[in-house]
């Protein structure tokens, strides 16, 4: 190994995963990529120090990797399928461009939209929107020959948050949520990986609270990495979580209410509200406002009059008018009524740590001494200062990992971790429960700015109408999104965050009363592998086998892009230009006390014939006639910031193409305006030197109840009237159209959330569904997040793949060490994985830390086409999880959870 | 006299392997060899379990067994407690990696590169043919001590003459120093916390200390 005759390093970041992004230095060495590094001048203005996640020490080898696709391809075998070979050959950029153009086009000649008033045009996109942090100027394209159908899922639903993005934003702005973990003393983990999934932040955060005595108890079938990590293991079974987390509730309510936060439910919640014998709130006659019981005058007035202390508990008898679903109204005298709150105390009163205890095969004790813990590290009436401003601390916080916080059981189980933070007043408070950003609120850039104010003392939530006028009775996309789901809002994310498993379940069987399925002309596919990373993926793959004309932007080959019509090769994370907004709060454990932006630049040229995607976008926006409204876009801010503001103008010339570095340039002048208030507009040059800039962000907006103090607004928790009035409403819309297939997930709607047997609802579905008997699938099988894998869409880089085997449960199905010797396996004995759905075989990891009625499969791997990954022999839980409607909650998201037999394989050992 | 050691605090070690990942970035080793990995110990039995994460590498013993068996005196100890090896002196017979309690050294014998026997660019630019069929380990990445003491640097404070390993934790696991120095990070971290070493009792004195919990 020579000296290098010129050495240096590129500021960038990496977004790879939700988690980032991670800012960071690569090295490079005589123009070649060498070593990637943290950037040191970021250490004081992010919590991640500075420093680079492992996802981040691949993408040396994504640059060079040899089976990199490094031409534009166009498919010349007709015939799709897994077991068809694509028959790709190169073709030069103008061919494959004009290629997918034409077919813009004619689909926007057609009106953009199908004889079942679908969009002709589809795309689909990675993970938690990561993929927007390398897709360039590709949305302001797409806004350009808008509509396009988001609708088909790559994972969503049953590979993220789903339950707790929904209910998470209605209640306190939390698409996703997390401790308060600089200043948390206690953390109940109800399956939350955050070391393997929290990135840097999230493990850093940790790790200096473990550092300064945090107790985190993790609740969980398996001993996870972050169970790993934690002080008490609790391995409950699968899918009880909510009768957990009830009981905790019941704890508190009934055994220690004393203690709780009870200034806090009078005032910034609705525990108060008087609940009329309908189920919904007694109002004042004259302003229709929620009616409390003001202890000090006996009287009924509304939540909101100056001066009173509003009864919590008790049963008393007022009048007032109740306002139900449409047009549905009583008016009652002198009738018998109860705050919510005591509604509450009944609800959960047969939900004791004894009944919880068989449920959830945890001994009751252990339920009640962690309740008790949970009060007691509260600090209720303890405050602190935060930015010149007093604030509750209340110091313990509950967090939901995935397969709790999605499909049946994810409404109760977010229910009851909110309910318990407004117990003891923890909700958006220093040390409690925080939300992290929203999505289908907007601005998405500071949650604090969505808050603004709603019906009866809450927060406004941008609900899909359900009232007979102005429901959406049409579904304008393949999910039915709007028309379904009236918490998914309308936000540019609002699809993705659909029932996106009905757009591919349609496919297979249309449903009754509802447009014909139809498929799109054509397909866009970026930084996504859905006949990988989705459910039942054998179905996705023979459906995506159908699509008339597909285009995917291919790193290598992969079993999505099998299917492709026009393969593109987009510059990888090194190679390409990009600024994106910083800072602030969002995703997973991103609290920063800053804000900004932050650029990703070529750290070497572009390898073979890949092109920027901003370059791409253009000259498709060029070629397909929408260049003018492209340009628009990007001068509105689809780049991520407006070009023109009153500090500026920085808009690019409509009517003609611009090159890569003049768009950024400008995006990058136009921050520099906003960021430093007209002070500078300094352009790309500034950005590729040091990487990011940044400003401070206030600490006081990592906490929301700042705002709801400042607004004078309540948490619509515990009980839920507006959810109850819309599920009646909705059902009412959906049989008048003959609907009935959605009869089971309007029954969520509830005030307030009865216990559901979840597993027995699983093996009965399952069982209807295939006509088995479950008995013969004793296993749950479950998966866990990798640290090394987790959204990276990184299964072809060696490294990756090398140093993740160093952690358990890579290298097959992990299986408790003492049922596997029931059973006569031991390490390393390969088996058949078998479900009502499919079969996959893969190797036997033995493991104490698993219940013995639980199998981990870690990740997502069963890739058949993808170089390196097709090598690894590690089967994927995907192949296992049918998309079934029992098996879709009203958010429309399921869980990955299955139901298995294994079996040794004859012959093998 | 100064001894270079590692401390790892096992209550913030998650396993994430960024240190491994690291440690192949900057010592640009083949695939396959992690001079510095974590593993993944589990101990106990369902449901009373305990799942640790442990870095390990060489430990740059003060009494090394892999130096005792050394026909060629290739692998040597510094006077500040690194343990070195020199690949021209070292005829590759393997004895070392016997004698390692901790299975820390390494030999390979091609040159192929992470997606077989073509090399990328950057393998090929930081290609190392010098290791070849020689035993090779952790040198506590021995280059930027030397340069950064040379520059006047305080290998553990310094980032730049801190090994790669240590630089890139994210959890703050790994710190580096001189045990000799009092008040260094790592004589502060072992004066606060309980240690072991690892396989102590085979005398090999190593250099690498893990904390497992603060003095009471």
């Amino acid at each position: 190994m020579g000296v290098p005759a010129d050495s240096r390093t590129v500021p960038t970041y990496c977004y790879q995963c939700v988690a980032g992004p991670d800012l960071l230095r690569v090295r490079v060495e005589d123009g070649v990529a060498v070593s990637v590094e943290g950037n040191a001048d970021a250490a004081a203005c992010t919590p991640s120090g500075g420093k680079a996640c492992v996802k981040a020490f691949g993408l040396i080898q994504k640059v060079y990797n040899p089976h990199r696709v490094l031409t534009p391809m166009r498919r010349t075998n007709p015939r799709k399928g897994p077991d068809e070979d694509p028959g790709f050959v190169p073709i030069d950029w103008d061919e494959a461009l004009d290629a997918v153009a034409e077919r813009i086009r004619a689909a926007r000649e057609a009106g953009g939209t199908d004889a079942s008033g679908y969009p002709r045009i589809a795309a689909s996109f990675g993970g938690g929107g990561t993929p927007t942090y390398y897709m360039g100027t590709f949305p302001a394209l797409l806004s350009a020959f808008m509509p396009v159908d988001f609708s088909f899922g790559s994972g969503q639903g049953v590979k993220c948050y789903h339950s707790e993005h929904l209910y998470g934003e209605f209640w306190h702005r939390a698409f996703t949520v997390a401790p308060d973990t600089p200043s948390c003393d206690y953390i109940l983990s109800f399956g939350f990986n955050v070391e393997a999934s929290g990135g840097v932040c999230g493990v850093r955060r940790h790790a200096e609270a473990r550092a300064r005595g945090i107790k985190r108890v993790q609740i969980e079938p398996h001993l996870s990495i972050t169970g790993a990590c934690s002080a008490e293991w609790v391995p409950i079974r699968p899918k009880t979580d909510a009768a957990f987390l009830f009981a905790l509730i019941h704890v508190l309510l009934h055994e220690k209410r004393a203690g709780l936060d009870l200034p806090f439910l009078k005032s910034r919640t609705n525990a108060p509200y008087l609940v009329a014998p309908g189920g919904f709130y007694l109002r004042d006659a004259a302003s229709g406002k929620p009616l409390v019981l003001d202890l000090l005058s006996g009287r009924a007035v509304p939540f909101d009059t100056p001066g009173i202390d509003p009864a919590l508990t008790g049963r008393f008898t007022a009048s007032g008018v109740e306002h139900g679903a449409d047009d549905d109204n009583w008016c009652h005298e002198s009738v018998p009524v109860h705050p919510a709150f005591e509604r509450l105390i009944r609800h959960v009163a047969p939900y004791s740590p004894e009944w919880a205890g068989g449920i959830c095969d945890v001994e009751p004790a252990l339920i009640r001494r962690i309740a008790c813990e949970f009060l007691e590290h509260a600090r209720v009436g303890e405050t602190v200062e935060i930015d010149g401003r007093t604030m509750p601390r209340r110091p313990v916080a509950v967090v939901l990992g995935k397969t709790v916080n999605n499909g049946w059981g994810g409404f109760d189980c977010c229910w009851g971790r909110t309910v318990l933070s407004c117990l003891v007043g923890a909700l958006e408070v220093p040390g409690g429960t925080l939300g992290t950003t929203v999505r289908l609120n907007r601005p998405a850039h500071d949650r604090n700015l969505s808050v603004t104010p709603g019906p009866d003392g809450f927060m406004d939530y941008p609900m899909n109408p359900t009232d007979a006028g102005n429901w959406v009775d049409r579904p304008a996309v393949r999910n039915a999104n709007r028309t379904l789901v009236p918490l998914v809002a309308n936000s540019p994310w609002s699809v993705a965050l659909g029932p996106t498993h009905l757009a591919w379940m349609q496919q297979k069987q249309a449903f009754d009363h509802w447009p014909e399925p139809t498929l799109p002309d054509l397909w866009f596919v970026y930084r996504t592998n859905p006949a990988v990373s989705f459910w039942d993926t054998a179905q996705v793959s023979q459906t995506a086998a159908r699509f008339p004309f597909t285009v995917c932007f291919a790193y290598t080959r992969d079993e999505t892009n099998h299917m492709a019509d026009i393969l593109l090769p987009d510059c990888t994370d090194l190679e390409g230009l990009q600024l994106i907004r910083v800072g602030g709060t969002k995703f997973v454990e991103q609290f920063w006390d800053h804000q900004g932006f932050a650029l990703r630049q070529p750290a070497v040229a572009s390898r073979g014939e890949s092109r920027d995607m901003t370059w791409i976008a253009t000259e498709l926006a060029r070629r397909s006639g929408v260049l003018e409204a492209y340009n628009h876009a990007i001068n509105r801010g689809a780049a991520g910031v407006p070009l023109k503001s009153g500090h500026g103008d920085f808009s690019l010339d409509p009517g003609v193409p611009h090159d890569v570095e003049t768009i950024w340039d400008a995006v990058c002048r136009a921050a520099s305006v906003e960021i430093s208030d007209g002070a500078d507009d300094h352009g790309l040059e500034h950005y590729r030197e040091r990487g990011f800039r940044v400003k401070p962000f206030p600490r006081i907006k990592w906490y929301l109840t700042a705002e709801m103090e400042d607004q004078g607004l309540r948490y619509e928790l515990p009980y839920q009237e507006r959810l109850l009035r819309i599920g009646v409403e909705l059902g009412r819309r959906l049989h008048a159209k003959g609907v009935g297939w959605w009869d089971a997930q309007l029954e969520e709607y509830e005030a307030l959330p009865t216990w559901k047997d979840f597993p027995r609802l699983w093996e009965t579905a399952l069982a209807n569904h295939f006509g088995v008997d479950i008995a013969d699938y004793p296993f749950w099988l479950v998966t866990a997040r990798s640290m090394q894998y987790s959204w990276g869409s990184n299964a072809a880089i060696q490294v990756i793949h090398e140093v993740a085997g160093n952690i358990r449960g890579h290298g097959g199905l992990v299986m408790n060490a003492g049922r596997a010797r029931g059973l006569g396996l031991a390490d390393g004995d390969r088996v058949s994985i078998r479900s009502p759905l499919a079969e996959t075989r893969g190797i036997v990891v033995t493991s104490q830390g698993i219940r013995p009625d639980t199998l981990l499969l870690v990740g997502q791997f069963d890739h058949w086409a993808t170089p390196l990954a097709r090598e690894f022999d590690m089967p994927s839980m995907n192949a296992h999880v049918p998309m079934l409607l029992s098996l879709t909650d009203s958010t429309g998201s399921g869980a990955d959870l299955a139901r298995v037999a294994v079996s040794r394989l004859e012959g093998a050992s | 006299m100064s001894r270079y050691v590692m401390v790892a605090d096992l209550n913030r070690c998650v396993g994430c392997q960024t240190c491994t990942a690291a440690c192949k970035h900057a010592n640009a080793t083949p695939p396959g060899v992690q001079w510095r990995r974590v593993l993944d110990v589990e101990s106990g039995e369902y449901p009373d379990v305990r799942r640790t994460f442990l870095p390990v590498g060489c430990m740059h013993c003060a009494s090394p067994p892999c130096m005792d068996v050394c026909p060629s005196t290739a692998t040597r100890r510094r006077d500040d407690g690194l343990v070195t090896i020199d690949y021209d002196l070292c005829i590759g017979c393997g004895y070392c990696m016997v004698a390692c309690p901790y299975q820390a050294r390494f030999k390979v014998a091609s040159l192929a590169g992470a997606y077989g026997d073509a090399r990328m660019p950057h393998e090929e630019a930081r290609a190392h043919p010098e290791r070849l069929n020689v035993a090779q380990k952790c040198t506590f990445c021995i280059d930027r001590i030397d340069a950064g003491l040379a520059a006047g640097l305080v290998p553990g404070e310094d980032a730049e003459a801190t090994p790669a390993c240590v630089n890139a934790c994210i959890a703050d696991a790994l710190t580096f120093g001189d045990i000799e120095n009092p008040d260094s990070r790592v004589s502060r971290l072992l004066r606060d916390n309980e240690s072991f070493r690892m396989h102590e009792e085979l005398g090999t004195d190593p250099g690498v200390y893990y904390l497992w919990a603060p003095v009471s």
